[in-house]
């Protein structure tokens, strides 16, 4: 815990932690000042002059709350006459040559310039001449549309491609009102993390061709989740909605801000993902190839697991912690061999330096503390001596068809319990739908040891049962995930003392474990 | 100030010729960090093309190890580089208080009779174009104008019209 | 009047050739400097009362002691050769008639400051002035001045030349940092001061070349001789550049605190076409315009300057006689500022390019009297929200036309519903 300093905020005292600065400090304790500059990924840059707040006894009397570090006994000044004056007259300098066209923008509803017109001006507008014009629905590249009207010239962008992504495309050309953001003719946006900057855009100068005029924001609803694209763990938001008449759908993910994991950021990979979740879906269960009820499905599952000799379950190192747990238990349950197999999910030299990993696997250190091997050659093994593949949600055929693999399982009689529709399940006698990841909720281990929960976000007209649930309906005793708990709690020593329920939003970093085994 | 974002490109690459070549290599020691040759390098590459192209700028970026977007930046922001050919002789009146007001406009308006170029234009032989700039700085000498980087103060008109009749 | 010390060489012919400024005198206080300590050159400045003559006056030799001692980064010197203000032509009189004796200035305040590496922020408008300054420096250089020893003494100085590109802003010390370090002229929020956070993030000093010029007579003649010119407070000479309705404009090197009107009379030749005076820019077009009422009373210095709210500035005098426009003139003026606006913060980059589009609304005889009251308003609400002073540098003259002018702008707005 930092140092804590008392100062004043319009005579009141508050207690806020040192070494930050007056936005960042204020903020969590519930009061905020207006920017648009400044983020605190990137740094105060100064320039957008809407976070000036008055420092009583200070020299110099006003300063920009971005670039200036909370002090003991500060008297900040933010609801005096001449402060809020202020915010109006910047706020009027920033509209002047903005678009009025909120109606049309895409942006509207969370757009920093509407929300602090509504907050701290209302005033008319008093621009009766010519408005500056400048480029429209430029294609930067990577799928970000900039209108250069629309931008208040706050550089966060410039500044996102330089500092984090390094790649620099984007620079503030000319001076002046005739300044605007622009790329080098040729050269658009060429990176992995493009589309943070369409987060990050305080305004509508800087928006999707994914998700442009597809949904007014206001009408999503904004779960937090965790990206299941890598062995990061990026935490996100789930933005969905159930229109009228229609199914629960995601309409796209953003950076949700965990220091611990992410920071403020998600790759574009994992941003896109999301489709994913609303496309080509296993939606009913099948038998042979035709359609059968769900229940009519668990019921010929348990009567070939009753009947297999020698049953081999295959997990996906996506699946949850608990899911993983009672995956476990059941397997012990019908004697079966239980692999995690999953190297198609490292694509090597895939990753980089900073979210991206090579292993797409979104919960693979879950497989290494619960000891479910992984190992191709037991995977290779049980598949070749099988009577009976019962593949949770396992896509072995990710990032192509493994031929040797496919042999196997043409010869193999396998059920599969998968959320999409994929050539690997494609041999399978009975298929039974269930969840993907925003449909269930759970925890996951991401590669650097973070403990993350996460919560159920989608809830689907029909609602497909998770792979714990699935379990539960074949005999297992595992109930739902808190129920998974105690058994891993008691089987997994770094994660004895951990109470579920008690997770925090940025995870926990579990102690590296060395007595655990890595599948053999 | 307009927009001077459209790069106008060669279609041929750029490179710095011998002389200045030398002389990138002989400046770029002389700065802490090689971004401080962004300037230079802008002017070298206006002295030996006349303007800078967009090629101009990606040798430059290259060259220096920065980004293109960065270099671009510079060559918009700051308004002596020529982004486009200029005339054969590139006259610049100065616009400012001084100038103003010992009338740098009478030049303005003989220019746009008599050779019909207005600020910002280049006359249709490509001999002249012109630019109305900002403050030269030649206050005491107003009003002052440059043909080609060359300075000529108290230009009243009879002495301007001289001038443009040495000009071949 | 006239008293020619920093302008000394400017008649003698060929003077900016090294040979003959040597012959007048050039290089001769080294010795001596060196014979000093840093700190001694330091009080020997502060002693001498000298001001930072680009514009805001601040005292050399305090700004000087600012520098962190014992800091493991090196201290730059940048010599701000940008004049860029509109009315202020001074200090290229010294690059072209008097080169030397600004790189003797930049020897003596690098040795005072421990500094080994000076840049020259030169306004890239200035080409031959340039190119007669990299000749000096070359001169100097083989002449052994600049280099690993300069003078013959243990101490390596080099300097170079760096060209700016047309953007005024870059006369503000922060923006001609960031310019040297390759970026666009955009001021930096301060603190940290240069003085301490400055070029290269090491400590560095950033003055005038009339400031670093007057050091070597400081040096070689002492402070108290500086301060046998000009007043108390103001000391020295400085070269002011009286133009617009005069009859004789141009560079005049004079003491400070004489009276303005006597300037203009005795050294500029009086308003010009015996023309009435209809006021005064007595340092820049910065700086509030003075009516004839205001004018008689003023003094060419930094006090009685602020006693009739306006300022010192450059030193660059501007007389309009009674056929000027004002409305024009703040159109011109506010174009100037906006074309010259960094576009980093709101409130000048867009405030100023709304001003300038009310102005000519007014000229167009499309304004009101609202329009007048907005300017006004306008000016009050751009002024000091910004990093630099570019927009008040805008707004404080503006307002002061608008005040004391105002039946101009009015008549523009009645004369069009007439």
């Amino acid at each position: 815990m930092a140092e804590l300093v008392k100062l004043f905020v319009n005579g009141q005292e508050v207690e806020v932690e040192s070494g930050k600065n007056l936005i960042d400090a204020l903020r969590v304790v519930g009061i905020e000042i207006p920017h648009f500059c400044y983020h605190p990924a990137l740094g105060a840059d100064g320039n957008c002059r809407m976070c000036l707040v008055g420092i009583e006894d200070g020299r110099p009397p006003l300063v920009p709350a971005c670039k200036t570090p909370v002090q003991e006994g500060m008297k900040v000044l933010l609801d005096a006459e001449h402060i809020k004056k202020i915010q109006r007259d910047v706020l009027e300098f920033e509209l002047i040559n903005h678009p009025v066209d909120c109606p049309v923008c895409d942006q509207a509803g969370e757009c920093a310039l509407q929300d602090y017109y509504m907050n701290y001006s209302l005033d008319d507008s008093r621009m009766q001449v010519a408005q500056v014009t400048k480029g429209k629905r430029m294609d930067f590249g990577c799928g970000v549309v900039h209108d250069q009207e629309r931008c208040v010239l706050c550089g966060r962008c410039v500044r996102f491609t330089r500092q984090i992504t390094k790649t620099g495309e984007l620079g503030i050309v000319n001076r002046t009102d005739a300044a605007r953001v622009s790329i080098f003719p040729g050269k658009p946006l060429n990176n992995r993390y493009a589309l943070n900057i369409v987060d990050i855009c305080p305004v509508g100068a800087m928006t999707s061709s994914d998700f442009r005029f597809r949904q007014r924001v206001w009408f999503l609803k904004k779960d937090p989740g965790i990206c299941h694209g890598c062995s990061k763990g990026c935490a996100i938001y789930i933005d969905h909605h159930r229109e009228k008449y229609k199914d629960d759908v995601i309409y796209r993910y953003r950076a949700r801000t965990n220091l611990n994991v992410n920071g403020y950021f998600i790759c574009d990979d994992g941003r896109l993902s999301y489709a994913g979740e609303n496309e080509n879906r296993q939606t009913s269960a099948l038998a042979d190839g035709a359609v059968i009820g769900f229940d009519e499905g668990i019921e010929l599952v348990r009567e070939r697991l009753d009947r297999a000799r020698k049953p081999l379950m295959l997990i996906s190192p996506d699946c949850s912690l608990e899911q993983m747990w009672a995956v476990q238990r059941i397997a012990t349950l019908y004697g079966a061999e239980l692999s995690g197999y999953s190297d198609n999910y490292i694509i090597d030299g895939d990753g980089d330096e900073y979210l991206i990993n090579d292993d797409k696997a979104a919960n693979r250190r879950g497989l290494e503390l619960l000891e479910i091997d992984f190992s191709r050659a037991q995977f290779l093994t049980g598949l070749q001596h099988t009577d009976l593949l019962v593949n949770f949600n396992n896509d072995l055929f990710f990032g192509g068809v493994d031929e040797e693999l496919k042999s196997l399982l043409d010869k193999t009689q396998s059920i599969a319990v998968c959320s999409h529709q994929l050539q690997v399940y494609e041999s399978a006698s009975i298929v039974l739908p269930t969840a993907s990841y925003s449909e269930y909720g759970g925890t996951i281990i991401n590669e650097d040891n973070v403990l993350q929960r996460f919560e159920k976000a989608l809830f689907k007209n029909e609602d497909p049962k998770d792979v714990l649930e699935i379990t539960r309906l074949l005999g297992g005793a595992i109930n739902d995930a808190p129920h998974a708990w105690p058994g891993i709690k008691q089987s997994v020593a770094c994660l004895a003392d951990i109470d579920p329920q008690a997770i925090p939003a940025e995870g926990i970093k579990l102690q590296n474990s060395e007595d655990t085994n890595v599948g053999a | 100030m307009s927009d001077r974002s459209e790069l106008l490109s060669t279609g041929e690459p750029f490179a710095f010729d011998a002389e200045r070549d030398a002389e990138f290599e002989r400046l770029i020691v002389r700065y802490p960090i090689r971004e401080s040759m962004i300037m230079p390098a802008l002017w070298m590459a206006q002295e030996q093309q006349g303007w800078i192209s967009t090629e101009a700028i990606e040798y430059i970026a290259e060259r220096i190890g920065t980004f293109p977007a960065k270099v671009f930046e510079l060559a918009t922001f700051y308004t002596m580089y020529q982004l486009k050919p200029a005339g054969q002789y590139h006259i610049c009146v100065c616009r400012t208080l001084s100038c103003w007001l010992r009338d740098k406009q009478a030049i303005v308006d003989y220019l746009a009779e008599e050779i019909g170029i207005r600020p910002g234009q280049i006359s249709e032989d490509g001999r002249f174009s012109l630019e109305e700039v900002e403050c030269l700085g030649h206050c005491g000498t107003a009003p002052v104008v440059q043909v080609n980087g060359e300075f000529h103060e108290e230009m009243d008109l009879e002495k301007f019209k001289a001038l443009l009749a040495t000009l071949e | 009047m006239e008293v020619k010390i920093l302008s000394a060489k400017f008649d003698i012919e060929d003077a900016h050739l090294i040979a003959v400024a040597k012959d007048h005198g050039a290089y001769q206080t080294l010795d001596k400097l060196f014979s000093m300590s840093p700190e001694d050159v330091i009080n020997e400045v502060k002693e001498s009362g000298l001001r930072g003559r680009g514009g805001a006056g601040f005292p050399a030799g305090v700004k000087w002691s600012f520098l962190p001692k014992d800091l493991d980064k090196p201290t730059y010197l940048a010599v701000n050769s940008d004049e860029s203000e509109p009315a202020t032509f001074k200090d290229r009189y010294i690059l072209v008639k008097d080169p030397h004796l600004l790189i003797e200035g930049i020897i003596i305040c690098c040795y005072a400051i421990n500094c080994h590496d000076a840049y020259i922020y030169i306004r890239g408008e200035y080409t031959s002035q340039v190119k007669a300054l990299q000749r000096a420096i070359d001169e100097a250089y083989e002449a052994g001045y600049l280099g690993e020893s300069v003078g013959g003494h243990d101490f390596r100085l080099d300097v170079t030349v760096h060209r700016g590109a047309g953007a005024y802003v870059c006369g503000e010390e922060t923006a001609l940092l960031e310019s040297i370090e390759g970026k666009k002229g955009q001021p930096r929020s301060k603190p940290p001061f240069p003085a301490v956070v400055g070029l290269y993030d090491c400590p560095t000093i950033i003055n005038n070349v009339q400031t670093i010029a007057s050091l070597p007579f400081i040096i070689q003649e002492g402070a108290d001789a500086y301060k046998a010119h000009g007043t108390e407070k103001s000391s020295g000479t400085h070269l002011f550049g009286i133009s617009g309705h005069v009859e004789k404009p141009g560079m005049y090197e004079l003491p400070l605190g004489l009276p303005l009107m006597e300037v203009l009379d005795r050294v500029a030749g009086g308003v010009w076409k015996g023309r009435k005076l209809k006021g005064v820019i007595p340092g820049g077009s910065s700086t509030p315009v003075l009516t004839p009422e205001e004018a008689k009373t003023v003094s060419l210095d930094y006090e009685s300057m602020a006693e009739h709210k306006t300022m010192f500035g450059s030193g660059g005098i501007v007389v309009l006689d009674e056929t000027v426009d004002i409305v024009k003139l703040v159109e011109n003026l506010i174009h100037f500022y906006h074309h010259e606006s960094c576009g980093q913060c709101t409130p000048c980059r867009e405030g100023l390019g709304w001003m300038l589009k009310i102005v000519k609304k007014i000229i167009a005889g499309e304004g009101s009297m609202a329009d007048i009251d907005l300017l006004v308003e306008l000016c009050d609400n751009i002024e000091m929200k910004t990093v630099c002073v570019l927009s008040a540098a805008c707004t404080m003259p503006v307002r002061s036309y608008l005040n004391k002018f105002r039946d101009e702008f009015e008549a523009y707005v009645t004369d069009a519903a007439s």
